[in-house]
């Protein structure tokens, strides 16, 4: 066999490292929190019978969604906490960068490969979410319909159209894209955080006070503006905090979603944006010092 | 002959937090590997062996000085598209088969369909683990991690092996096997560059030794130079009678040469261990 041709970028390489690393993330039996996720659905259900079935879908519609948010954050941060520390700590690291790997393949393969994961995961999520709203829509104007027999058809055909509208809509499925965004995002800092963190624990640690400085940060920075104003100064410092710490309240729109308000494509359009600039600038941070790093 | 490896003037300093004076580990080093030889980087733990390995490949950058494989430096990635490394005890996901480890590493090299399949199979037949090719690596012995290790290294052809401490942790039997494997790799035209602390082992299978001792290179030469004594010589008999042993002797002091030792051949430890438990096994 004669020596292999060196390319500077090989998409090759860079799937078996995907694909090893997804194989290697779901060994750690992380698809639990589907079975977490059901449970949720199963029990909330209880709480469900008691109400009229507007509320049923909107408190559907906010745990399922809540909880799609909560999950696939806390699986992108912790997944991508181990992923660098493990690696050096097994040693294994070694054999793969001793082969002619660029570190920014290697960087791409494990940030793809947990995107992979939190993309099968939310959809998986969202596909048993949106099967329950389904089963419950049709049961509710089964149960609509068989009450209001006697009543004359444009009434009955109104009652059916409310509950319609009450329960599937398709602003869930721009909530969700930008859910999965907010993870990809949150898995991309975890991997910048990795690249310098001496331990797994450590970067979850910083990821856990980046999340709620995020969740904050726009609180604080309106009050910021309105006490004192908006000069260059304080624009530049919010401007660097917001690099820093991303403004997670922007990918926030599941409020929005649930309350039926439809998210504009704009909206949409500028929020994917954001998600995807700071994606981008994570990971190039994140090769940026682990080009440099010593192993 | 063409130099697989060069090192030249390498030292390598890691900063100390909240110290002015950065820890040497390893301190204007330098050593050539010819192309087919078996090189030893011998040394005591700690002494700058794994930092000098981890600069050749290209982990660890040199704080001064260059390294090179086959004259690219081994700061650009294109330097690694000839080496295979296996570093010291290194920890493959259990839940892999060796197959499996195997396919994966070969497609990180870049290789894909019959010739990763092909690469696989003459691979496992080298380390002798067709057998246990589709198991899992949790089943796998340390000597058999060790060579399915060495399989990964090998993966892509390489005309240099890095062995960062081959046999540590391994069995006699085991060590032996990966012994053998390193004399294959040799006969095969293959360079190898190991470092290790057994001495009895390095001895068997380096045509030429490098010796570190905290961080610099203390000796360094052909094995058989290095610990050859120059006026002495040793004869080995077999079946010899104490009267040719006498006569011998007599006829060595006539011309004026010292009888040092007379003892009878001994065999090694090792040997003796192996003997014992494959007869044991064979019972």
């Amino acid at each position: 066999m004669s020596e292999l041709p060196h390319t500077a970028f090989s998409l090759r390489r860079v799937g078996a490292l995907t694909s090893n690393t997804l194989r290697e993330l779901t060994r750690l039996r992380v698809f639990y929190v589907l079975l977490l996720f059901a449970l949720l659905l199963i029990g909330s259900s209880f709480f469900l019978a008691r109400m009229t079935f507007q509320q049923e879908f909107q408190v559907l519609k906010d745990i399922s969604l809540g909880a799609i948010n909560i999950l696939t954050s806390v699986l992108a941060i912790v997944a991508t906490a181990r992923l660098l520390p493990q690696e050096i700590e097994d040693r294994t690291i070694y054999t793969i960068l001793a082969k002619p790997v660029h570190r920014g393949e290697y960087m791409l393969g494990k940030l793809a490969g947990v995107l992979l994961l939190l993309a099968i995961t939310t959809l998986l999520m969202s596909a048993l979410f949106l099967a329950v709203l389904y089963v419950r829509e049709h049961t509710v104007l089964a149960e609509t319909a068989r009450q209001m027999r006697a009543a004359p058809p444009d009434h009955l055909e109104e009652a059916l159209r409310n509950v319609r509208a009450s329960a599937f809509n398709l602003n869930l499925l721009p909530g969700i894209a930008i859910i999965f965004l907010k993870a990809a995002l949150l898995a991309a800092l975890t991997l910048f955080v990795s690249t310098f963190a001496t331990s797994n624990i450590f970067a979850v640690v910083v990821m856990v006070f980046v999340y709620f400085i995020g969740h904050l940060e726009g609180t604080a920075r309106e009050y910021w503006q309105q006490e004192h104003g908006t000069g260059w100064i304080a624009s530049t410092f919010l401007g660097l905090v917001a690099l820093l710490f991303p403004d997670l309240q922007l990918f926030n729109l599941v409020d929005d979603v649930v309350a039926g308000t439809p998210i504009l494509p704009a909206l949409f359009a500028k929020t994917a944006a954001l998600g995807g600039f700071y994606v981008t600038l994570y990971f190039l941070l994140a090769w940026a010092v682990f080009y440099r790093r010593e192993l | 002959m063409t130099d697989a490896i060069t090192v030249t003037s390498v030292s390598k300093s890691f900063p100390i937090p909240f110290q002015r004076r950065p820890m040497v580990a390893v301190r204007d080093v330098s050593f050539r590997v010819e192309a087919g030889q078996v090189y030893g980087l011998l040394g005591p733990n700690g002494s700058g062996k794994s930092t000098t390995l981890k600069m050749i490949l290209g982990l660890v950058r040199p704080t001064r000085g260059t390294t090179e494989i086959f004259g690219r430096d081994s700061e650009f990635v294109a330097s690694r598209t000839s080496v295979g490394f296996l570093p010291e005890s290194p920890y493959f996901p259990k839940y892999l088969t060796g197959e499996e480890m195997l396919r994966f590493y070969g497609k990180v090299c870049g290789l894909g369909g019959s010739e990763l399949r092909t690469r696989i199979d003459t691979l496992l037949e080298l380390v002798r683990l067709t057998n246990a090719r589709t198991r899992r690596l949790g089943g796998y012995s340390k000597g058999m991690l060790q060579r399915i290790g060495l399989a990964q290294a090998l993966i892509n052809d390489p005309k240099v092996v890095i062995l960062d401490e081959p046999t540590a942790g391994v069995d006699p039997a085991g060590s032996r096997e990966i012994r053998d494997l390193i004399l294959d790799l040799k006969a095969r035209g293959m360079t190898v560059l190991l470092s290790s602390h057994l001495l009895e082992q390095v001895q068997e299978v380096c045509d030429r030794v490098g010796i570190l001792a905290q961080g610099e290179l203390v000796r360094e030469g052909p094995l058989r130079e290095l610990i050859a004594i120059e006026n002495r010589t040793q004869l080995v008999l077999e079946n010899a009678s104490v009267e040719l042993i006498g006569e011998i002797e007599t006829r060595a002091l006539a011309a004026g040469a010292q009888v040092v030792e007379k003892r009878n051949s001994e065999t090694t430890l090792e040997k003796l261990f192996l003997e014992a438990t494959q007869s044991a096994t064979r019972r």
